[in-house]
């Protein structure tokens, strides 16, 4: 398979790499940089556990060819704190969000995302920005009162 | 994921005479939504794949004197957030946040959207009631066309094959005109439309100037309700009952299939309530 050199930054590292070109953002994430943070669960843009923020906005790396990265910022669950866990993670822990934690990166992605935008998301706000996560396990509510009590702290 | 080849264009005089070398054996990527999908589901034959995403000429919403230009590129969130889009055009507003999800529509295209010419595009059934021309270049030259010539069938288009979407241009609303769009699916994000509805009414005072009514995923492409438009066409009182029966003639102009989303019965049924609904939202109905 033909290869391609790209040139990204991810987490805050620039990366110079060569890589064929028919792999996926999630799959080079996980399977060549061992990166395993991000989930992939359908692999088809329906669940969001791959989600990761380029350039300010979130997308689901299954659906990103690995020469679409190329000049771009991204930053994967891994790069979203640099030692402790970020108070939104605190928050989601403290109210039991998850259980198996398959969606946990992903909605941590859309809700850091939507966070950075606005300190102080409205309910549907916040139930909008992870309208394109799924979980099976908690169904949303904690998930949900975890950020609002957050960002009632925040005030 | 199959293998094939890759290349990036930057203008788009690169991407049409590399469409006209490879005539049928290409695809271009856009948002790519679908189409990652299908390459991974080994749906996509074509050995070449032409990304097409850094062309400068396929991006932006502009407004033309009376007209909106929307660049082929534009994604479901720009769309969301156009301020243009929202005051002169907002049904395509509306469609656009039915789509998928924020992650779709960080990347989903309308380009995209009205090419795959899936009978469920949920940006398609608003530019028919705008009455949409397709902006369309190729190596013999541009042309326009009407959007009710473009669609030919499930993922079949009258485009040629090196021939592309440029930009999609509509009509500035004025002042008496409003619109309703509604989608029904499974639930309410990430889902295929099982129907939908989009009506544009031009109104004086009470009575119906123009109405256009297109429906989704209940044909092979997306139909006009032409007939149901006429019969709504100057009408100045408006009763549930009648109405009703009136919506009820939209199972004339559409011919839906059973799927897994759901069967043909159901989407007749459930299109003349859609229709309804719309209405009912924009017409002050009695009784």
């Amino acid at each position: 398979m033909k290869k391609i050199k790209i040139d990204f930054i991810l987490n805050g590292t620039e990366i110079t790499d060569e890589v064929p070109v028919n792999i996926t953002l999630s799959e080079y994430l996980r399977d060549y940089l061992k990166l395993t943070g991000t989930k992939e669960g359908c692999s088809k843009g329906e669940c969001g556990a791959c989600t990761v923020i380029i350039d300010d906005k979130i997308f689901d790396s299954c659906l990103i060819l690995i020469p679409e990265v190329d000049g771009k910022d991204i930053t994967t669950i891994e790069g979203i704190s640099k030692d402790d866990l970020t108070p939104l993670q605190n928050s989601l822990i403290e109210e039991g969000a998850f259980q198996c934690g398959f969606c946990a990166s992903g909605m941590v992605m859309s809700l850091t995302n939507l966070l950075s935008k606005n300190e102080k998301p409205s309910l549907e706000e916040i139930r909008e920005s992870i309208s394109g996560n799924l979980c099976r396990c908690t169904g949303y509510k904690k998930i949900i009162d975890a950020v609002i009590k957050l960002t009632k702290a925040i005030i | 994921m199959r293998e094939f080849e890759y290349y990036k264009v930057k203008n788009l005089k690169e991407a049409i005479n590399l469409s006209k070398k490879f005539g049928k054996n290409k695809r271009f990527l856009a948002g790519g939504t679908d189409l990652i999908v299908r390459l991974k589901d080994n749906l996509i034959k074509e050995e070449n794949i032409i990304d097409i995403k850094n062309i400068e000429e396929l991006k932006g919403i502009k407004e033309v004197e009376d007209e909106i230009h929307i660049g082929s590129l534009v994604t479901f969130s720009e769309i969301i957030e156009s301020a243009i889009l929202k005051k002169y055009s907002p049904l395509i507003v509306e469609a656009s946040k039915k789509v998928g999800s924020p992650q779709i529509r960080n990347k989903g295209t309308i380009g995209g959207n009205i090419c795959n010419a899936s009978p469920a595009g949920d940006s398609i059934p608003p530019l028919f009631c705008e009455d949409a021309k397709f902006f369309l270049e190729s190596t013999t030259g541009s042309r326009v066309v009407n959007i009710e010539d473009f669609f030919k069938g499930p993922g079949k288009t009258i485009l040629k094959e090196d021939e592309i979407l440029v930009k999609i241009i509509v009509k500035k609303w004025k002042e008496n005109e409003s619109g309703f769009f509604n989608k029904l699916g499974q639930r309410n994000a990430l889902t295929i439309a099982i129907a939908s509805s989009c009506v544009k009414i031009k109104k004086s005072n009470e009575k119906i100037d123009d109405i256009k009514i297109a429906l989704g995923s209940v044909s092979p492409t997306v139909v006009r309700a032409k007939k149901v438009e006429n019969i709504l066409r100057g009408l100045k009182e408006y009763k549930k009952d009648e109405i009703i029966k009136i919506c009820d003639e939209v199972k004339e102009e559409i011919d839906p299939i059973t799927d897994v989303r759901g069967s043909r019965e159901y989407r007749i049924e459930v299109s003349k309530y859609l229709v309804f609904e719309a209405l009912n939202n924009l017409l002050n109905i009695r009784g």
